[in-house]
C-alpha cells in the first residue's frame, strides 16, 4: 500500500512538473538542477529553491520599497536588483518569473514608473504561483521519499 | 631534421632540465582538468550554490565567495591557489569588472565573467576589461566543463609573452602538429644572435610542454612565475610614472624597481599588460590597435589594426615596444656575435635612445626629421622628403592598387594571413639573417654616399626584396616581427633606405615613387643608423637593428595618422612580404628594370620557399647576378669580399647599388655564415 502510494506520488509529481513546463513556469534548467542532485547533496533542489525563495523575497521587498517612493525611484538600483532576480530565476529554471523580470527591467530603464508597478505586481503574482507549485512539488517529493523509505529502508 | 632539432637541446642545458620537470608535472596531473581550482564570486547565493554544485560535478575544486572584496582578499592571500576565477558582473560591494581588473593586474588569472545581462554592450564591456569568457545566466554545466581551456590558453599566452615572440610563435603553435621543419628552422635562427637562441630555447620548451600539455596540470607551471604582488605592482607603477608611460621601457623600469630576481621579460610582460589595462580604461574599441601602437602611446592606428589585427596585436605591441625597450640588449642579442655588437656600442646606443624616445611620440615625420638630422649628413634632403613622405603616403594607395594585383598573384597565400605568417615566420627566421645583412649593407650604402641614397630612392623602389628582409630583421627582435614589419615595411623606410640600400625597395617597391619620398623619411631614420656605422663601419649592424625598430614604430604611426586609407594597403604590404618578389619585379621593369628584377626575385623566393632557404639564397644570388652581375650573387655567399664591390655598384648606379647593398652586408658576414648553416640544418 505504501509502495503504491510512492508510485502514485511520483506520477503526481511528474504530472505537476509537466504542467509547469507546459505553462512555461519552468524550463529545462530546472531539470539540470535535478540532475545535479546526487548522493553528496540529496536535497540539492529543494535547498537551492529555498535559497532562491529567501533571496527573491528580499528582492521583492526591495523593489517594492524602491517603487513606493513616488518621487525618487532609484531605477538604477532597481535594475541591479532585477538583474540579480533574473539571474537567480533563470538559474533555477523559473522561466516566467524571469520573463517578467525582463519586462520589469525594460520598464525601469525607461523610468516608466507605471510600467514598473505593473511589472512588480506581475512579478509577485508569478513568484507566488511558482512558490506554491514548487512547495507542492517538494511536499510530494517528501511524501514519496517517506513512502519509499518505509518499503525500501535501504534505498535512501 | 632530427639533427637540427637536437641542436637547440644540446646547446641548452636549461632545456633539458625543464623538460625533466615538465615530465614530472605531467605524471602528477594526468587527469587534467580534474582538480582545477576555481573561485566563484557571486552575490546571488542561489547562483553561487548552483555553480558550486555544477563545478563539483566537473570534478573541480570549488571555492565560493559571495562578496567581491572578500574574494579579492582571498586571491591576494592565497596567490597561486586558484587557476581560474568566475565572477558575477553586478555585485554590491565591488563591480565585477573592477575585480576583474585587479585580478588581471595582480595575479594574472583567467577571469570568466557571468551575468544574466546578455546585452551586447554588457558582454563587450567584459571583453574590454579583459575577461577571457562571458557566461550568460543561466550557466549550464556544459559550459563549465570547458572552462579549463582558459587556464591552458592563458598559460600559453604567458609563454608567448615571455618570449615576446608574437606572431611567429603563434604560427608555430598553429602549425605545431607537423611543423618540425619549421621548428628546426626557427631554432636555427640562433644565428641571428644569442637573443634569438634564447627565444628558440623557449620555443623548444614550449614544444615539450605542448607535447605533454594534455597531461600537464596548468595550475602548476614549470617556469617560475613572477607574482605581481600589490607592493610589487605599486613599485612598478611608481617606476612607470617616474619615467612617464610613453617612455617607460622594461629596462629602465627594472632599474628603477631594483627588485632582485625580476627580469626584463617579467617587466616587459607586465608593462604590456599594464598598458593594455590603461588602454581599456581609455578607449575600448581602439584598445587592441592601441596595444600594437601602445608604443606610440596616443596614436591609434586603426588602419594598422586592420592589417595587424590578423597578427597578434599583443605580439605586435610587444614588438613595437620591445625594440625601444631592449634596444641595447636586442642589439647585442641580435647581433649574436659579441664582436658585431661590440664594434659600435657607443654609437648604437645613442641612436637607440633617440629612436626609443621618439618612438613614443606619435608623429613619425618629426622623428624622422630629428633622427635624420643628427645622424645623417643629408639631413636637409631627408627633411624635405618628409613632407613629401606624407604626400607619398597618399600616393601609395594608388600605387598599391596597381601593385596589389601583382602581389596577389605572386603571393597567393598572402590573402590568408595565417598561412603567410607561418611562411613568414620561417621566412623571417631565414630572412632575419639576410635582413641583418641587408641592414648592414644599407648602412654601408648610406655611409658611402648620402647623396646617392637620395638619388637612389626613386630607383630604390625596385629593391624591395631586400628591404623586406631588413624589416624582418627588425622584427626579428620582436616576436611579432612580421606584424611590425608589415606596417612599417609597407610604406616605410625601406623604400628610402632601399634607395640606398635594398630595404626601401621591399615595402616601397610597391608604393611607387611617392613612397620613395616617404621612405626617404623613414630612411632618414635608418640613415642615421647607417651613418653611425659609417663612422665605424663594423658597428653598423647594431645601429641598423635599432634603426629598424625605430622605423617600424614610426611607420606604424605614420600609417595611422596619415593614411587611414592605407590600411588596406598595409594588408597588401603584408602580403607583399611574401609577394614582394612578384610585385617588385613588375615594378622594377617599369621603373628600374635591372634593379627591380633582382630585388624582386629575391624576396619572392624568400617568401615562397621557407625551407629551401639555402637554395633561395643561391637563387637570390643568381638573380642579383643577373641584374647587378656577380657582385650581387656573391653578397650572400661572400658578403665580405663583395661588400666593397657592392658599394661600388651602388655608387655607380643607384639601382644597382641598392641591389648590391642588399646582397652585400659587411656585418652579414657573421650572420651570413650562420644563415647558411641554418639553411643547411633545415635542409637536412
Amino acid at each position: 500500500m505504501l509502495g503504491f502510494g510512492a508510485d502514485r506520488l511520483r506520477a503526481d509529481m511528474n504530472r505537476l512538473l509537466a504542467l509547469l513546463f507546459h505553462q512555461g513556469v519552468l524550463d529545462e534548467q530546472f531539470l539540470q538542477l535535478q540532475q545535479l542532485q546526487d548522493e553528496t547533496s540529496p536535497n540539492f533542489v529543494s535547498e537551492v529553491v529555498n535559497i532562491y525563495f529567501h533571496e527573491s523575497e528580499k528582492l521583492l521587498r526591495n523593489l517594492r520599497g524602491l517603487l513606493s517612493d513616488r518621487e525618487l525611484s532609484d531605477y538604477k538600483k532597481m535594475g541591479i536588483h532585477l538583474n540579480q532576480f533574473m539571474g537567480s530565476s533563470s538559474s533555477i529554471g523559473a522561466k516566467r518569473v524571469r520573463n517578467v523580470c525582463v519586462a520589469f527591467r525594460a520598464a525601469s530603464e525607461q523610468n516608466n514608473r507605471v510600467g514598473c508597478l505593473r511589472a512588480l505586481e506581475m512579478l509577485e503574482h508569478e513568484y507566488c504561483y511558482l512558490k506554491n507549485r514548487l512547495h507542492e512539488l517538494f511536499q510530494m517529493e517528501q511524501q514519496r521519499v517517506m513512502a519509499a523509505g518505509v518499503r525500501y529502508p535501504m534505498q535512501n | 631534421m632530427a639533427a637540427v632539432q637536437k641542436l637547440p637541446v644540446s646547446s641548452l642545458s636549461t632545456t633539458a632540465s625543464n623538460y625533466g620537470s615538465c615530465k614530472a608535472d605531467t605524471v602528477a596531473a594526468d587527469q587534467f582538468p580534474v582538480g582545477l581550482r576555481v573561485l566563484v564570486v557571486d552575490d546571488d547565493t542561489t547562483c553561487l550554490r548552483i555553480l558550486e554544485q555544477m563545478l563539483r560535478k566537473c570534478m573541480y575544486r570549488v571555492t565560493t565567495c559571495s562578496q567581491a572584496t572578500i574574494a579579492l582578499n582571498l586571491l591576494r592571500e592565497r596567490k597561486g591557489c586558484f587557476d581560474v576565477v568566475i565572477s558575477d558582473v553586478y555585485m554590491p560591494d565591488m563591480d565585477g569588472f573592477k575585480l576583474l581588473e585587479h585580478v588581471g593586474l595582480e595575479m594574472d588569472l583567467p577571469v570568466i565573467m557571468m551575468s544574466s545581462d546578455a546585452r551586447t554592450s554588457a558582454v563587450m564591456k567584459g571583453i574590454k576589461h579583459g575577461a577571457c569568457d562571458y557566461l550568460i545566466k543561466p550557466v549550464r554545466l556544459e559550459e563549465l566543463k570547458n572552462i579549463w581551456q582558459h587556464v591552458v590558453r592563458k598559460k600559453w599566452n604567458e609563454n608567448k609573452e615571455h618570449e615576446q615572440s608574437g606572431s611567429a610563435e603563434e604560427n608555430d603553435r598553429h602549425k605545431r602538429g607537423g611543423s618540425d621543419a619549421d621548428y628546426a628552422s626557427s631554432v636555427n635562427e640562433g644565428t641571428d644572435g644569442s637573443w634569438k637562441v634564447q627565444k628558440k630555447r623557449r620555443d623548444a620548451k614550449d614544444d615539450d610542454d605542448e607535447g605533454d600539455l594534455e597531461n600537464e596540470e596548468p595550475g602548476t607551471s614549470k617556469k617560475p612565475r613572477v607574482v605581481w604582488s600589490v607592493e610589487l605592482h605599486q613599485q612598478f607603477v611608481g617606476a612607470v610614472n617616474q619615467l612617464g608611460i610613453d617612455k617607460a621601457v622594461p629596462k629602465r623600469i627594472l632599474e628603477l624597481m631594483n627588485v632582485p630576481g625580476l627580469t626584463r621579460e617579467n617587466v616587459a610582460s607586465h608593462l604590456q599588460k599594464f598598458r593594455l589595462y590603461l588602454k581599456r580604461l581609455s578607449a575600448v574599441a581602439q584598445q587592441q590597435v592601441g596595444i600594437s601602437n601602445s608604443f606610440c602611446g596616443t596614436v591609434e592606428s586603426n588602419a594598422k589594426l586592420g592589417s595587424l589585427g590578423r597578427l597578434d596585436l599583443q605580439a605586435l605591441a610587444a614588438s613595437g615596444q620591445i625594440p625601444p625597450h631592449t634596444l641595447a640588449a636586442l642589439q647585442s642579442e641580435l647581433l649574436g656575435r659579441p664582436t658585431g655588437s661590440l664594434v659600435l656600442p657607443a654609437m648604437d646606443q645613442p641612436v637607440f635612445l633617440q629612436s626609443s624616445l621618439q618612438g613614443p611620440k606619435c608623429v613619425p615625420v618629426e622623428r624622422g626629421v630629428t633622427f635624420g638630422q643628427p645622424l645623417i649628413k643629408c639631413q636637409s634632403n631627408i627633411a624635405k622628403q618628409f613632407p613629401q613622405s606624407n604626400i607619398s603616403v597618399e600616393d601609395i594607395p594608388s600605387g598599391f592598387g596597381t601593385w596589389s594585383p601583382n602581389s596577389l598573384g605572386t603571393v597567393g597565400a598572402s590573402g590568408s594571413f595565417g598561412g603567410q605568417n607561418t611562411q613568414n615566420n620561417n621566412m623571417l627566421m631565414q630572412i632575419l639573417q639576410q635582413q641583418q645583412q641587408q641592414q648592414q649593407q644599407q648602412q654601408q650604402g648610406v655611409l658611402l654616399e648620402p647623396s646617392h641614397t637620395i638619388n637612389v630612392q626613386p630607383s630604390c623602389l625596385v629593391v624591395p626584396s631586400q628591404s623586406s628582409s631588413s624589416f624582418q630583421a627588425g622584427n626579428n627582435i620582436v616576436p611579432l616581427n612580421q606584424n611590425s614589419s608589415f606596417s612599417s615595411s609597407a610604406v616605410i623606410d625601406y623604400s628610402l633606405l632601399s634607395s640606398q640600400s635594398n630595404n626601401a625597395s621591399l615595402g616601397v617597391g610597391q608604393v611607387i615613387d611617392g613612397d620613395l619620398k616617404s621612405t626617404g623619411v623613414l630612411n632618414g631614420y635608418t640613415m642615421p643608423a647607417s651613418i653611425s656605422p659609417s663612422v665605424s663601419s663594423c658597428s653598423v649592424l647594431a645601429d641598423h637593428g635599432t634603426g629598424w625598430q625605430v622605423q617600424n614604430s614610426a611607420i606604424s604611426l605614420s600609417y595611422v595618422s596619415q593614411l587611414p586609407g592605407l590600411v588596406p594597403n598595409a594588408c597588401e604590404i603584408q602580403h607583399s612580404y611574401d609577394t614582394k618578389a612578384a610585385p617588385l619585379p613588375d615594378q622594377g621593369p617599369g621603373r628600374n628594370l635591372g634593379f627591380v628584377g633582382k630585388g624582386t626575385s629575391i624576396p619572392s623566393r624568400f617568401a615562397v620557399d621557407d625551407i629551401e632557404f639555402p637554395t633561395s639564397n643561391s637563387s637570390h644570388g643568381k638573380t642579383y647576378m643577373d641584374n647587378t652581375g656577380g657582385r650581387v650573387k656573391q653578397e650572400f655567399n661572400l658578403d665580405f669580399v663583395e661588400n666593397a664591390k657592392i658599394k661600388d655598384a651602388v655608387f655607380l648606379g643607384k639601382k644597382i647599388s641598392s641591389l648590391g647593398k642588399l646582397s652585400c652586408f659587411p656585418e652579414s658576414h657573421p650572420r651570413g655564415p650562420r644563415c647558411k648553416e641554418e639553411v643547411l640544418c633545415d635542409v637536412i
